[in-house]
C-alpha cells in the first residue's frame, strides 16, 4: 500500500530516497528540547541539523526518524496507525517524503502548478482557503495541463526553477465543486472534498512545471483582479509559502537561493479571484496579459 | 575595549533586485534590508568593529564619513534588536 502510494505521486527524485518500515509500537520521546516546528497534525523537530529530524504524528502512535544528511528515514508505525494509513499518508509521512526530498535538492511549497495551452508554466501559491484547487479544476476543464492542486517540489533542473508535482486528485469542497458545476469526482470521506483527476475534467496531468508566471492567490467576492509584484516582493510570499525553508540551517542556503531564483525567473502577480472567473476562465490570462 | 559585531550564526540571507532579503532561522522571521545593509552582513563574515565597517559604505555611495558612519551605526542598532547581530567585547 505504501508503495502505491509511492508510486500514485509519481515522484522522480534524482536520487533514490529510502524509508525504512517498523510495524511496531513506537518509543516513547525522551526529552527533546529542540524547537518545535508544528503542521497539521505532524509535530516536526529539526534543528539543530546535526541530530536529524524527528517526526510525530498527534492522530496515533507513529515516529519518523529523518537522518540529517542523507534521504533515509526510520519509519515506525503503530498498528492503530497502521490501520489509518490513508490518512497517514496524507498527514504524517508526506511531511516524511518532503524532508527526504529535501535532502536530494528538491524543496516544498504549498502550490498548484499548470500549464496553460501557450506552453506557459503557472504557479499558484497560498494558503488552503486560497482558492488553488477550484482554480486548477477550472482550468483544466479549459484544456490546461495540471500537475498539482497543493504540493509540489522545487528543484533545479536543465539552468530553471522546476516545480514537480506530487499527484494526488484535486480536492474540491462543496463552495468549489458547485462553482465548477461538474458532476462526477472520488468523495474524499476525511477531508470533506471530492476529489477530481485533471483528465476527468478535460485537461492533462503535468508532472513538471517551469513556472512563467506566479500567482499568489485568494479569494474574492468581487471582479477578479491583478497586481504586479516585484521580485524582492514575490520572494517573500514565496518564503511564506515555502516555509521549510527557516528550518535545518544546512539546507536553508540552498533552499533560499532555489527560491529567490524562481522569483527572477517568473513574472508573479498578486490576484484576488472573484467568481467572474467561471463565467469567463480566460479572464486570468486576459488580465496578465 | 573593542567592540566588535558579528552574525548570528543562524541568519541566511540572498540579493534580489539590489536588497537583501534575510531568514532567521532561530527566530523563523524574515527581513529585507537595503544594499547599503547587504553589504554591511556581507562584510560581517568574520567579526568586524564599527570602524571597519564604514568604508563597506563609504567606498560604495559617495557619502560624507560622518554620514556613512551613521548610516552603519543605525543598520547594525536595527540588527541588534532583531537579534540578526551579536557584540563581542574584546580587550
Amino acid at each position: 500500500m505504501l508503495r502505491a502510494w509511492l508510486d500514485r505521486a509519481q515522484l522522480d527524485p534524482p536520487i533514490p530516497v529510502w524509508i525504512d518500515v517498523r510495524l511496531e509500537q513506537p518509543p516513547t520521546l525522551t526529552d527533546d528540547p529542540r524547537p518545535v516546528f508544528r503542521q497539521p497534525g505532524v509535530v516536526v523537530r529539526a534543528d539543530p541539523s546535526d541530530g536529524g529530524v524527528h517526526l510525530t504524528w498527534e492522530a496515533a502512535p507513529a515516529v519518523a526518524e529523518v537522518h540529517a544528511t542523507q534521504p533515509q528515514a526510520c519509519v515506525t508505525l503503530s498498528p492503530s496507525a497502521a490501520a489509518r494509513l490513508d490518512e497517514c499518508t496524507d498527514t504524517f509521512l508526506v511531511t516524511v517524503l518532503i524532508f527526504l526530498l529535501r535532502r536530494t535538492g528538491w524543496h516544498h511549497i504549498h502550490a498548484a502548478t499548470a500549464v496553460d495551452p501557450a506552453g506557459r508554466g503557472w504557479l499558484l501559491a497560498g494558503d488552503g482557503q486560497a482558492g488553488k484547487s477550484t482554480t486548477a479544476a477550472l482550468l483544466a476543464t479549459q484544456g490546461w495541463r495540471v500537475g498539482t492542486d497543493d504540493t509540489a517540489f522545487l528543484a533545479p533542473l536543465n539552468g530553471c526553477v522546476t516545480a514537480v508535482a506530487y499527484r494526488a486528485p484535486i480536492a474540491l469542497r462543496p463552495p468549489g465543486y458547485r462553482l465548477l458545476g461538474r458532476l462526477g469526482g472520488t468523495l474524499l470521506p476525511r477531508r470533506r472534498k471530492l476529489g477530481y483527476w485533471p483528465e476527468e475534467l478535460g485537461g492533462r496531468f503535468a508532472a513538471r512545471v517551469v513556472p512563467d508566471v506566479i500567482l499568489f492567490t485568494s479569494v474574492g467576492i468581487g471582479p477578479t483582479t491583478a497586481t504586479p509584484l516585484g521580485a524582492r516582493e514575490s520572494l517573500a510570499q514565496l518564503v511564506r509559502w515555502s516555509a521549510w525553508v527557516m528550518l535545518e540551517p544546512d539546507f536553508a542556503q540552498q533552499h533560499l537561493e532555489l527560491l529567490a531564483d524562481l522569483a527572477r525567473q517568473a513574472k508573479s502577480y498578486r490576484v484576488t479571484l472573484g467568481p467572474d472567473l467561471f463565467a469567463r476562465p480566460a479572464r486570468l490570462t486576459e488580465l496578465l496579459a | 575595549m573593542t567592540v566588535r559585531y558579528l552574525r548570528h550564526p543562524e541568519l541566511r540571507f540572498t540579493a534580489v533586485e539590489g536588497e537583501g532579503v534575510v531568514l532567521h532561522l532561530r527566530t523563523r522571521r524574515y527581513f529585507t534590508v537595503s544594499e547599503s545593509g547587504l553589504a554591511v552582513l556581507e562584510a560581517l563574515a568574520a567579526p568586524r568593529t564599527l570602524e571597519e565597517l564604514v568604508p563597506v559604505v563609504l567606498n560604495r555611495y559617495e557619502v560624507t564619513p560622518e554620514r556613512a558612519e551613521q548610516s552603519v551605526r543605525d543598520f547594525l542598532e536595527r540588527c541588534l534588536t532583531a537579534d540578526l547581530l551579536a557584540v563581542e567585547r574584546v580587550g
